[in-house]
């Protein structure tokens, strides 16, 4: 489904990205994990199509089509959601009349229908009505972003959800909510691709079943399976990274 | 301009404006002595306009009209095409649209209003176009007309009193609190004269009222220079609002002229939308403020094409514990150009004001400038401004669009939300307008 080939990445005269390749298929998990400053969420914010972020080299194709050129609303389109490691504020837009206007463009829903949907998966992820009338993300905990960026993720349903460090600053049950939310929207047969550095957000989710990337310095130096994240947990990078000879 | 108009014809067209303007109201004599001395008032008084001059100033009194609008409007159908189709789009209501074409003028609204109004009349509310007013209660109008305003400060202020005519007074009797908001169309006058309405409110001690001025949609009008003055006097415990919504045509220069009296605990929230595209639009409001008075300007505008603004506003706090308040959020588009000068005065203790001034700059050509002006007179006033000026930022915009939304909904979606939380006070009716409007302004649609 999702395809990244031979990616380089250049953001304001850095080359950030030196040759990513990532394979991601229908319904698939993959973890990508990293020290700081490694590359992570500009792999993620380049597959989400943002403008800034400039592709020099490779591309990138979504089931075939190559979508290296489009802008990040017919990605969307195309099924691919990113949940941001710092959501933005945007002062002055309520989140329920964005959300409302989301889903009447995105899913074709009418705007009682999703009223009523968006209340009552909101409920889901402990937001009260009245949360909803605030501005999207002004005075938001981090956590409380967080929670929101799910509750798009829910309502939305994409085909690949990149989650760029759902549990950074998330308290333990506001965790294993979002945890729940994403073991929810993997079995309904979300593909995802989940940034982290602790193996905690997947304590639902069954590690045979994921593929771990480990990057560095703008590359994935080692891919394996669910035991990568126990190893990384325990000892950090300094092994794997030997081990590969980085 | 081909042939030079002199300041003697200029004051010879005054002169016959002002002898067809008292017979036509049936005028006594003392509005007409005021008239004249305005006239006499007029050729010394000096001009300082950024944008017109007074050769173009003289002008605009011997012409006042413009060309090429209508000149027989006699139903809706008669409007220029384009703004049929825009006031359709924007889903205005027929009454509105007639008030729009010009069809509407005070007299129709007055008759809207009337039987409504005559039951509150008694209750101590008086709305009245202001003609009428001076004929029916002189007393209190002579008490209240031009008291906070000189003829001579200026061409602009003697020619208005000259020719004023239209607008409205408002009396709201001690005590009365009116529940709902009066929305009047006072604006719009069937009369080749200059467009200058006179407003006078008089709100007595601990009453509370709401006024709405104009229409969101755009108006066409054929004069080219407006010229309006408003005088409000808040006495102990009053509590109003008046809100202007303005939609000016691209030709049309503005120049209102504002003052209030804010008494003892008087509250004056003083708000401003202006959506077109005028020529210009200058304005440098008053407000003298009481002990424990309030008044708030807040200005939301939406400049474009090569419109200019220049909007002041002067705060005197003169009693202890008064305050001013002085915010303005401001969309730039186009070439258009706005800037703030604001200035809070604080004279007495514990007085407390703030400037704020917020824009958002759409394109490489629009232009903003803010100077607040913060003056203490005393030690222990608390005075402060802000001001933010910026376009709209990337982050924000990828993050709508990265849920499916197009660049241009986005846009609007930050556009609307940037001013949203000044239109607090505005009715449901009138924000729907609005919103409207910002998306047709952002999509380069009006
Ligand atoms: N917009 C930008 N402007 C300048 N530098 C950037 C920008 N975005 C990323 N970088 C740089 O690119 C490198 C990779 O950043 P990135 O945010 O992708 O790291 P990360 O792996 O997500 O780190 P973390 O774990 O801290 O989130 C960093 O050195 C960062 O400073
Ligand atoms: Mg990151």
């Amino acid at each position: 489904m999702l395809k990244v080939e031979n990616l380089h990445v250049n953001v304001e005269d850095k080359d950030i990205l030196r040759g990513v390749d990532l394979e991601i298929n229908e319904g698939e998990f993959h973890v990508v994990m990293g020290p700081n400053g490694s590359g992570k969420s500009t792999l993620a914010l380049t597959v989400a199509g943002h403008p800034r972020y400039e592709v020099t080299r490779g591309r990138i194709t979504f089931d075939g089509e190559d979508i290296t050129e489009l802008g990040p609303d017919e990605r969307a389109k195309k099924g691919i959601l990113l949940a941001f490691q710092v959501p933005p504020e945007v002062e002055g837009v309520k989140i329920i009349e964005f959300l409302q206007q989301v889903l009447v463009e995105l899913k074709g829903l009418d705007p009682v229908e999703a009223y009523d949907l968006i209340v009552k998966k909101a409920g889901e992820l402990w937001f009260k009505e009245e949360d909803l009338h605030r501005y999207v993300n002004v005075g938001f905990s981090g956590g409380e972003r967080k929670r929101l960026e799910l509750l798009q993720a829910v309502l939305i349903g994409p085909k690949l959800l990149i989650l760029d460090e759902p549990d950074s600053g998330v308290d333990v049950d506001s965790l294993s909510v979002i945890s729940r939310k994403i073991e929810e929207l993997h079995r309904k047969g979300t593909a995802i691709l989940l940034i982290t550095h602790y193996g905690r957000i997947l304590e639902h989710i069954d590690k045979g079943d994921i593929r771990v990337h480990v990057m560095k310095d703008g590359r994935i130096v080692r891919t394996g399976g669910g035991e990568l994240v126990e190893r990384i947990d325990r000892e950090g990078f300094g092994g794997i990274f030997e081990e590969v000879g980085e | 301009m081909t042939e030079t108009i002199t300041i003697k014809d200029a004051k010879a067209i005054i002169e016959n404006q002002i002898e067809e303007l008292s017979k036509r109201n049936r005028e006594p004599e003392w509005m007409t002595r005021i008239r004249y001395r305005a006239l006499e008032a007029f050729e010394k008084a000096p001009h300082r306009d950024p944008v017109i001059s007074e050769e173009e100033l003289l002008h605009f009194i011997a012409k006042p009209e413009i060309e090429g609008v209508p000149e027989h409007i006699e139903s809706i159908d008669d409007l220029p095409p384009e703004m049929k189709a825009l006031l359709d789009r924007l889903g205005i209501s027929e009454v509105e649209q007639k008030y729009i074409a010009g069809l509407a003028v005070q007299t129709d609204t007055g008759v809207i209003y009337n039987e409504f109004l005559k039951e509150w009349e008694k209750k101590g509310l008086t709305v009245l176009p202001t003609e009428e007013a001076v004929r029916r209660y002189p007393d209190v109008v002579k008490e209240h007309f031009l008291k906070l305003f000189r003829v001579d400060e200026s061409k602009l202020t003697a020619y208005h009193t000259a020719v004023w005519n239209g607008g409205i007074f408002l009396h709201v009797k001690e005590g009365l609190k009116v529940p709902f908001p009066l929305h009047l169309f006072f604006l719009i006058q069937e009369s080749a004269l200059a467009q200058a309405p006179h407003i006078i409110i008089v709100a007595e001690k601990n009453t509370e009222f709401h006024l709405i001025e104009g229409c969101t949609a755009p108006i066409l009008l054929k004069h080219s220079l407006h010229l309006d003055m408003t005088e409000a006097y808040f006495h102990e415990g009053a509590k109003g609002q008046l809100t202007v919504l303005q939609n000016w045509p691209e030709y049309v220069h503005t120049r209102p002229m504002t003052r209030a009296k804010i008494g003892k605990g008087a509250r004056f929230i003083n708000t401003t939308v202006t959506l077109g595209s005028g020529k210009s639009n200058i304005g440098d409001p008053r407000y003298w403020v009481d002990e424990n008075g309030y008044v708030e300007l807040n200005g939301i505008l939406l400049g474009q094409k090569d419109f200019y603004v220049d909007l002041g506003g002067r705060m005197y706090l003169q009693g202890k514990g008064a305050g001013g308040i002085n915010a303005s959020k401001a969309v730039i588009m186009d070439e258009s150009t706005v800037i703030t000068r604001g200035i809070i005065q604080a004279e007495a203790e514990k007085t407390r004001g703030h400037i704020s001034c917020d824009a958002l700059l759409m394109s490489d050509k629009a232009t903003m400038e803010t100077y607040p002006g913060l003056i203490s007179k005393v030690d222990d006033a608390q005075l402060s401004h802000e001001a933010a000026i910026g376009k709209i930022r990337e982050e924000e915009l990828f993050y709508l669009m990265s849920r499916g939304l197009d660049e241009e909904k986005a846009t609007q979606l930050i556009v609307k939300g940037f001013l949203e939380p000044m239109l607090k006070d505005i009715p449901m009716e009138f924000l729907v307008e609005i919103r409207k409007i910002i998306e047709l302004a952002v999509s380069g649609g009006m």
